[in-house]
């Protein structure tokens, strides 16, 4: 009806020779009358008639008031009408309204491009009627395919005397079923580089030129939407949006939300989980942490290593946070497999640098990893069975729309194979492990949110028969978010995570002994935001961390044990941080982060504190004396400045230039005496005789978009210094040590490396190459020559690989076939090799080089997976998906260690150890429903 | 063994053939850097004190050279100098004497060819004799029989606490089926018979610990040492007449002990899913003119305890068979099938064999019986110079 009126009136406009006739003056009062009385009264009062939707106006509810003597109609019509989106025109004594638009009675005299365009017309500077804006223009070629069926939303009135540019449009992305604000969804301006996505709260502004603009609404859980805007001037539009019901796009590793190229930080990797379902992988477990491993600066020491080293940091450098808890080991068997479950995890930030101010505790990184919200419309679920694990996860609504909860379950079933077995040495092993995930989420009203995580994680194998391993995680979360105004916002969060393990020894000796460890910490943190200015947003907040580390217990398991019932001393601190973060627009072009955190750390009673004689090494013989500190009295306090700043500067639209300056500081320290990171390893709280860990970070990164943010490059560079890095003397006794300040060493770090980065987003063929040359060193020296590794000298760290090349694609035949690599090259890792033997009492040993001066072979893998996706039919059980993988496929023997063995004849020999040297196929069923 | 399992436990969780291997990996040559091995215990014994100094070798060396020509002395915090002369493989001290509590002891090494190593000032440990060394009829954890020496100490002032043992064992070893006649190829290379010399009848073995036996107490409520510092089947032929074993014990400082533990790890069979940092292990010992210069061992100033037993088989194992001999005994004959009768389980002819020294004669009848060299000569497996402490 609208359109038609509309469609009407223009070419009625453009038909009839138009005169206004401005002569009859009126006088009228109007005092809180509707506009569409007021229209009336003028009808009354005057010849004038009005042309117009009845529906238009009772929709405006302002009341109109106002005093006219002798008026022009004119002028009592951009009264009345100056607060509703209506305009008129007056032919003779005609009125005739429109919705939005203006009704032109001339033609811009570029209008036909032909025509010689007048330039005599100059100083009039609000006339803008050289350029009006029309949203069907007949007698042209269309250049924007507006179908007949896309309807048409006005923005704003348009307004003659307008001389912007462009006009913010905002408003709130909804799901139209659920009503519920949906975040991160991506919004793109159709053949124009403007985009943006939602934020938390659904919101989002677009700055858009004048005219037609084609909307272009995306997400991987949303079904498209594309609107057509007229814009005339600032205003709001909600969009609505539906789910997909089923998910079975092709494989985009596209970061939602903000472009590469438009964020500050330069040092940021976004795993898209959905997206990485298809990547091969071992054994066909989906596992986030290995795919963060494929890009430039992420990397493990090898196979079944459970730690990560980012940009030459060391293994407990890593702060990383399931649903802001921290996840003290994100590993299960030993590092073959990932603790998180890929089912429920929306997404993982993992930042390498430019590390945001209200992040800190670690120096190297942040794995900040999100949980998804559980599904508030209906129950629905999701499933895998691979060879190792199955797994379920399950999400069902509380309140329809409002609150919601989601839980995923893993479990292996090697325990059963390994029972059913035969062979005696077998029968007696034991691996397995399970994690279990649990979410709930309640959206009370609209600026009130509240989400509790709950999450468990249990490891158990035993190698030997008389040993049992076992090792868990647990976390709880609680994040309260309210939303004060449009631009003040306040986050509270608690959480509280242990880590624990044991190792029960349960042999035919009396002196058989249940050994265990346990770090468990607790964060109060308030995190506010506000807008200060379109220019300046604030961030700033508080948090203090209380820790409690039982280091080590051993109770024998006999009475008549001989073995002492050893008790370490716990540990316990509180670890405090504050910081303000500014967000600074300074120009279009120049966005600076300015952040400072300041971190304060105390070491707490109750405690036994030993002090070591001046000038000479620390060890048991050089204890000078203790000092009783009692309980919750300050032993101890550190704490410093972490200024962290990060800048973007945009030398054109799609290229930009980042540079990033960071402190960090850690204040628990992961001891480990092996080369990787094993489950057994204890976590150590600095104290008089163990420094808190420092490190410094300039970075500078160079970002590109190409063909309309199809291809994304980058191009970073690093550099690194660190201080009081842990490392120990050969042989160190970690466990059970109550003097374990007397093993270690604290030296210097340095670490640089260059980072290039090439991901095609969209399209049949997808993916990802990065390249990373680095180096990360060590040096350890002292002034005792018990504490000085390789004379005192830089020496590569343990992980330090200078070459690392990863390929990560898909290819898609068609919407149920799909293909991926992964490849992966590496320098191999540096090892201290022997170099010749010497006899020693009755014995032969092996004489070694300096600490990692030679190399094991290069590690080359290629994986390749093939993924198949149930039928299309709409109404079925459940949607379902193969993905059939091998592992290795060259099958190349690379070394996981090289090691050294003098045999019972006292040769020395050498051996190399591969895990997975042939191919390794496994097949892995995925349902939906 | 633990490798093993875990290979065959991830064999299991990819329900397909998975191979884990281990492989040999060739050792490179072309890396090598000589060190001095120094390998020293002075304890407070009275005696010509010893010290050790080799080279250390490349890998398809076959034998390890000493450092001759060096300049060694102790000194000590009292002014007195200990010196050392080398005896060909060793130096020993000019005198004899011992070290005494409270006094500090230094190491220096001038090697011929311009190196100078000396040592951090070094004190005697506490002095805890063991209480005693006792073999007795014990299992073992693989549930097998078999004779313990355990070494008994006890420090009621509780400072001992770390140790190291070596033990030195001597066995009488008498070969079973020796005969007074011995068979020989002559000049001619015809078979003669010859009267056998009775001192290849009974023999005396000799082994040393090689590995290093290392015990702490300090996880024990008591600095109280029950320690079994060798362990012999029932089924080794060493204890099949009359066994003897030199226990020392000796008193390690906390450095000492470290010291000798981490040289024990980094040459042990690592786990492979978590090895231990390998390296240098660095003693006590350095250069002073040349950090590059590389030194290994320790100087190591450690209170002795020394004790020595004996047992019979007899005395232990009342009336049982005594465990089989070094190689089986059973005597065997030549012949070709079919003309074989048990027991000539040997067919050719025992010319080359006998020549080679692998057959020893036994007895004569429808055949030459013979039996396994050792079985019928001791001096092949031990000697036959009776130990001058050696009481029977």
């Amino acid at each position: 009806m609208k359109k038609i009126l509309l469609a009407f009136v223009i070419l009625f406009s453009f038909q009839l020779s138009i005169a206004q006739n401005s002569n009859e003056k009126l006088s009228i009062t109007f005092k809180d009358e509707t506009l569409e009385n007021a229209i009336k009264r003028i009808e009354t009062a005057t010849s004038y008639k009005f042309y117009f939707d009845p529906t238009w106006v009772n929709s405006n509810k302002e009341l109109i008031s106002g005093v006219y003597t002798d008026a022009k109609i004119d002028d009592v019509l951009n009264s009345i009408l100056s607060k509703t989106d209506l305009n008129y025109i007056v032919l003779k004594n005609k009125v005739i309204l429109t919705l939005n638009s203006t009704i032109h009675d001339t033609l811009p005299s570029n209008y036909f491009t032909d025509a010689p365009v007048e330039t005599t017309n100059q100083n009039n500077g609000n006339d803008h009627s050289d350029n009006p804006v029309f949203y069907q223009q007949y007698d042209s070629l269309n250049s924007y395919s507006v179908t007949k069926k896309a309807s048409i939303i006005f923005i704003g009135k348009e307004n003659k005397d307008s001389v912007k540019k462009n006009y913010t449009v905002s408003g709130t992305v909804r799901n139209e079923e659920t009503g519920k604000a949906e975040q991160n969804i991506y919004i793109k301006v159709r053949g124009k580089s403007i985009n943006t996505s939602s934020d938390l709260d659904g919101n989002y502004t677009l700055q858009l030129p004048r005219g037609i603009n084609v909307i272009e609404v995306k997400s991987l859980s949303h079904k498209e939407v594309v609107r057509t805007l007229m814009v005339y001037d600032d205003g709001k539009f909600d969009i609505g949006i539906n789910e997909r019901s089923n998910q079975l796009d092709e494989v985009v590793i596209k970061k939602k939300g903000q472009k590469t190229t438009e964020t500050t930080v330069s040092g940021l990797v976004s795993i898209d989980i959905e997206g990485i379902k298809n990547v091969p992988l071992i054994l066909g477990e989906r596992d986030i942490l290995k795919v963060a491993t494929t890009f430039p600066g992420i990397k493990t020491t090898g196979e079944g290593s459970a730690g990560f080293n980012v940009r030459g940091g060391k293994d407990d450098q890593n702060l990383i946070l399931l649903d802001n808890a921290v996840l003290y080991n994100p590993q299960h068997f030993l590092g073959f497999f990932s603790a998180i479950n890929p089912y429920t995890a929306k997404k993982a930030d993992i930042y390498k640098g430019s590390i945001p101010a209200d992040f800190g505790g670690r120096l190297s990184s942040v794995f900040d990893i999100t949980t998804k919200n559980g599904n508030p419309e209906k129950f629905s679920g999701e499933g895998a069975i691979g060879p190792i694990t199955s797994n379920l996860t399950l999400s069902t609504p509380i309140q329809k729309n409002k609150s919601s909860i989601i839980f995923g379950g893993r479990a292996t079933y090697s325990d059963w194979i390994l029972k059913s077995l035969d062979d005696e040495n077998l029968k007696n092993s034991q691996a397995g492990f399970y994690d279990g995930i649990l979410k709930y989420n309640n959206q009370i009203n609209a600026s009130n949110n509240l989400e509790a995580t709950a999450y468990y994680s249990h490891d158990r194998f035993s190698l030997s028969s008389d040993s049992i391993y076992k090792y868990s995680n647990r976390l709880a979360s609680l994040k309260w978010d309210h939303t004060f105004s449009k631009k003040s916002k306040a986050a509270l969060i608690f959480t509280n995570s242990e880590y624990k393990f044991n190792i029960d020894y349960d042999s035919n000796d009396i002196n058989s002994f249940d050994f265990g460890y346990k770090v468990n910490e607790s964060q109060l943190q308030l995190k506010l935001n506000y807008q200060l200015n379109p220019k300046h947003t604030l961030s700033y907040g508080i948090a203090s961390k209380l820790y409690n580390i039982s280091p080590g217990y051993q109770h024998p398991k006999k009475p008549e044990a001989t073995l002492i019932s050893t008790d370490i001393e716990k540990e316990r601190a509180l670890e405090s941080a504050i910081y303000l973060a500014d967000s600074y627009k300074f120009s279009d072009k120049l966005l600076i982060d300015l952040g400072l955190r300041y971190s304060y750390y105390a070491s707490l009673g109750e405690a036994d504190v030993n002090s070591y004689q001046a000038g000479l090494p620390l060890s048991d013989e050089t204890v000078t004396g203790t000092t009783h500190y009692g309980k919750n009295e300050v032993i101890k306090t550190y704490g410093g400045l972490e200024p962290r700043l990060a800048a973007r500067y945009f030398i054109t639209e799609d290229f930009s230039i980042k540079a990033g300056y960071d402190v960090t500081r850690q204040y628990i320290h992961l001891l480990s005496s092996n080369v990787t990171q094993s489950p057994t390893d204890t976590w150590k709280l600095s104290d008089s005789n163990v420094k808190p860990q420092t490190a410094q970070q300039v970075s500078l990164g160079l970002f590109k978009t190409l063909k309309d943010e199809e291809y994304e490059v980058s191009l970073e560079g690093y550099y690194k210094k660190s201080k009081n890095i842990l490392d120990y003397k050969v042989g160190a006794q970690l466990l059970l040590n109550q003097n374990v300040e007397t093993e270690l060493l604290q030296g210097e770090g340095k670490a640089y490396g260059v980072e290039l980065l090439l991901k095609k987003t969209t399209g049949r063929l997808n993916g990802w190459i990065g390249y990373t040359y680095s180096r990360t060193l060590i040096k350890l020296d002292s002034q005792f020559s018990s504490e000085i590794v390789n004379n005192g000298n830089f020496f590569p760290a343990n992980f330090d690989k200078p070459h690392d090349l990863s390929a990560i694609l898909n290819y898609k035949f068609t919407k149920r076939y799909s293909l991926s690599s992964n490849f992966l090259y590496q320098t191999g890792r540096p090892i201290t090799y022997p170099i010749g033997t010497f006899q020693y009492g009755n014995s032969e040993y092996t004489l070694y080089s300096d600490r990692n001066a030679y190399r094991i072979p290069d590690y080359i893998r290629l994986d390749i997976g093939l993924n198949i996706e149930g039928n299309h039919k709409i109404k079925k059980l459940a949607h379902s998906f193969w993905n059939i993988s091998i592992y290795n496929v060259l099958g190349r023997n690379n070394p996981y260690s090289i090691y050294f063995v003098t045999d019972q004849n006292g040769k020395v020999k050498g051996y190399k150890t591969s895990i997975f040297s042939i191919p390794v196929p496994s097949i892995t069923y995925n349902f939906k429903f | 063994m633990k490798n093993y399992k875990l290979y065959s436990i991830l064999f299991l969780f990819s329900a397909f053939i998975l191979n884990s291997c281990t492989e040999t990996y060739p050792l490179l040559t072309n890396t090598y850097e000589e060190a001095l091995v120094v390998e020293t215990t002075i304890t407070n014994e009275l005696k010509i004190q010893e010290i050790k100094l080799t080279k250390s070798a490349r890998f398809e060396d076959e034998k390890y050279l000493p450092e001759s020509g060096a300049e060694v002395y102790i000194t000590d915090n009292s002014g007195n100098r200990y010196d050392f002369e080398d005896q060909s493989d060793k130096y020993v001290s000019t005198a004899a004497f011992q070290a005494v509590p409270g006094t500090q002891y230094q190491l220096h090494i001038n090697t011929k060819d311009g190196r100078s190593f000396e040592s951090s000032p070094e004190i005697l440990s506490t002095v805890t004799p063991m209480q005693s060394v006792k073999a007795a009829i014990e299992k073992d954890k693989d549930d097998k029989r078999g004779v313990g020496i355990r070494v008994n100490s006890f420090d009621s002032g509780n400072k001992s606490h770390y140790y190291r043992y070596e033990y030195e064992e001597t066995y009488k070893v008498i070969a079973p089926k020796w005969v007074r006649t011995k068979a020989v190829i002559n000049a001619n290379g015809a078979l003669t018979f010859i009267e056998n010399d009775p001192n290849t009848r009974i023999c005396y073995g000799n082994k040393k610990n090689t590995n290093l036996l290392l015990l702490s107490t300090t996880d024990l409520k008591e600095d109280r040492v029950d320690y079994l510092v060798r362990f012999i089947s029932d089924q080794d032929y060493i204890i099949t007449t009359r066994y003897s074993i030199l226990v020392k014990q000796y008193v390690e400082s906390l450095a000492a002990f470290n010291y000798y533990s981490t040289l024990k790890k980094t040459s042990g069979s690592a786990s492979i899913l978590s090895p231990t940092q390998p390296g240098i292990v660095l003693g006590n010992l350095k250069s002073i003119k040349n950090t590059n210069d590389k030194i290994i061992g320790y100087f190591d100033v450690a209170s002795v305890s020394i004790e020595r037993i004996y047992f019979n088989y007899a005395d232990l194992f009342l009336g049982e068979a005594p465990p089989p001999f070094y190689t089986d005994c059973q005597e065997f004959c030549y012949a070709d099938y079919p003309f074989s009768p048990d027991p000539c389980t040997h067919s050719g002819g025992f010319y080359d064999d006998l020549m080679m020294d692998k057959i020893s004669y036994y007895l004569n009848g429808r055949f030459y019986y013979w039996v396994n060299t050792p079985c019928g000569d001791c001096t092949t497996i031990a000697s036959n110079v009776k130990p001058t402490f050696w009481v029977d």
